[in-house]
């Protein structure tokens, strides 16, 4: 299996929206990694909202975006669609 | 404080905090991210929630003023609107960008556990009372720049509530139709125990005319920000806040529905009417969030954050609670309460916002989420 690099952020308890903004800032840097299903970014957060807003937003964009439980928040996988 | 007019207000504040704060938490239902987030990403969709919500309070409003039921009407606190509404709407949408929520959002992402909240709700409290000081001219400003006497729009072009409300809601509700239909009111939601927007805004619109009905007002807890910083203030310096006329007088003079006699409440540190309409709802909406985020079980503090996020609380909620003094009236006073009735003051808080939600955020972009 092709190995991913992963790009991992912490986003928890930052000021709303931090947590959509700065995934698509790094969504943005490594555009064209993403796109190629070389690379995907993966955020860890607190924010309820952001589990609605990314997915949305990623997915006007192009990408795919996975949203599963961790502890007591959510991570986000945003990644090339397939 | 013990007789029926202030037990029925009471237990009628809390159960509207509770509600709402339970509802707001699951749902994700941010003012200040419908109005940030139109500016910030071009979304639309949380503002068309606020839309529902004002479209069905205005026909629920309008039923229950020509039914009889919502008394007074309009309701009290209601002002003029003037140009000091307009400038204090646009310190207030600055403020609520930076300190990450509105006064009410505060309270529930407070309620969840938010360490920014717990400094923006400092801010507010320490904005709110350091208003007083610069209340009287601040009010003669607003006397000297007032549009009139109108309360409302119907009022000022003297026409029928029922003549301006209702086709207004009627264009708002094909909007909306058209919206539904194209699917705009919905979207895929993974957060545990989420209640869609939507529904929110029903529940919402629901407990504002359960909050006129009984307690002759809608939802509104801004002045309770100024009283509690006002009853900090006086532990340190008592005689300071005892000379300041803002905490001296009392604006609200009512009778209640269900009541024989009128009640009175201000600003200032004394247990009135005002605190008892407001401080049952500004706990029930801390402990309304705390249920909802502990029952999914996201109740955790994040303390360790980026200094810059405190600094930008604590900014946010200082102008959040001084423009909430200068208006006066928060978002959910006059946005939920106010714009369904076409209040003047309301409509100009509105416009004053806009520019205000999208200064904030170019602010925030630029210092703060980085």
């Amino acid at each position: 299996m092709e190995q991913v690099n992963s790009i991992t952020i912490d986003i928890s308890g930052q000021i709303c929206p931090s947590c959509l903004l700065l995934t698509l800032k790094e969504l943005n840097q490594h555009a064209a990694a993403v796109r190629s299903g070389d690379t995907e970014i993966v955020v860890t957060t607190d924010d309820r909202q952001a589990t609605a807003t990314i997915p949305d937003a990623v997915n006007k964009m192009g990408y795919a975006a996975e949203v599963t439980r961790v502890d007591a928040g959510y991570r986000i996988r945003v990644c090339a669609k397939r | 404080m013990v007789e029926s007019p202030f037990l029925l207000i009471a237990a009628t504040s809390a159960a509207a905090g509770l509600t709402a704060g339970f509802v707001m938490h699951r749902s994700d239902f941010c003012v200040t991210a419908m109005f940030r987030d139109l500016f910030l990403v071009g979304d639309f969709f949380l503002l068309r929630m606020l839309v529902l919500l004002v479209v069905v309070s205005m026909v629920a409003f309008e039923l229950g003023r020509a039914g009889g039921m919502l008394t007074p009407y309009p309701f009290p606190l209601l002002g003029p609107g003037s140009l000091a509404t307009l400038i204090g709407g646009l310190v207030f949408g600055i403020g609520m960008v930076l300190a990450g929520g509105c006064v009410v959002g505060t309270l529930y992402k407070l309620g969840a556990g938010s360490m920014i909240s717990a400094v923006a709700f400092l801010g507010l409290l320490a904005g709110s009372a350091l208003y007083a000081e610069w209340h009287p001219w601040w009010s003669a400003f607003a006397r000297a720049t007032a549009l009139g006497p109108a309360l409302t729009l119907p009022q000022w072009l003297d026409v029928a509530p029922a003549l301006l409300i209702l086709p207004l809601a009627a264009v708002g509700a094909a909007y909306l139709y058209r919206c539904r239909r194209r699917g705009l009111l919905t979207r895929p939601a993974y957060a545990a125990g989420h209640i869609p927007p939507w529904q929110a805004a029903l529940i919402l619109a629901a407990v504002g005319f359960v909050s006129w009905l009984f307690i002759g007002m809608p939802l509104g807890i801004t002045t309770s920000y100024a009283k509690l910083g006002a009853s900090v203030e006086a532990l340190f310096w008592p005689g300071h806040v005892a000379g300041l006329a803002y905490f001296q007088a009392l604006g609200l003079n009512y009778t209640p529905p269900f009541a024989t006699e009128p009640v009175s409440g201000g600003a200032g540190p004394q247990l009135d009417a005002i605190a008892a309409i407001q401080y049952p709802l500004i706990v029930g909406i801390i402990l309304g969030a705390a249920v909802s985020a502990l029952q999914v079980r996201e109740w955790r503090l994040h303390w360790r954050i980026p200094p810059r996020h405190y600094a930008s609380a604590l900014l946010g909620g200082l102008l959040l609670g001084a423009g909430a003094r200068m208006v006066p009236g928060c978002n959910i006073w006059h946005l939920w309460g106010g714009l369904p009735i076409l209040a003047v003051q309301s409509l100009l808080f509105l416009l004053g916002i806009l520019p205000g939600a999208w200064i904030g955020g170019k602010l925030l972009t630029r210092y703060v989420v980085r």
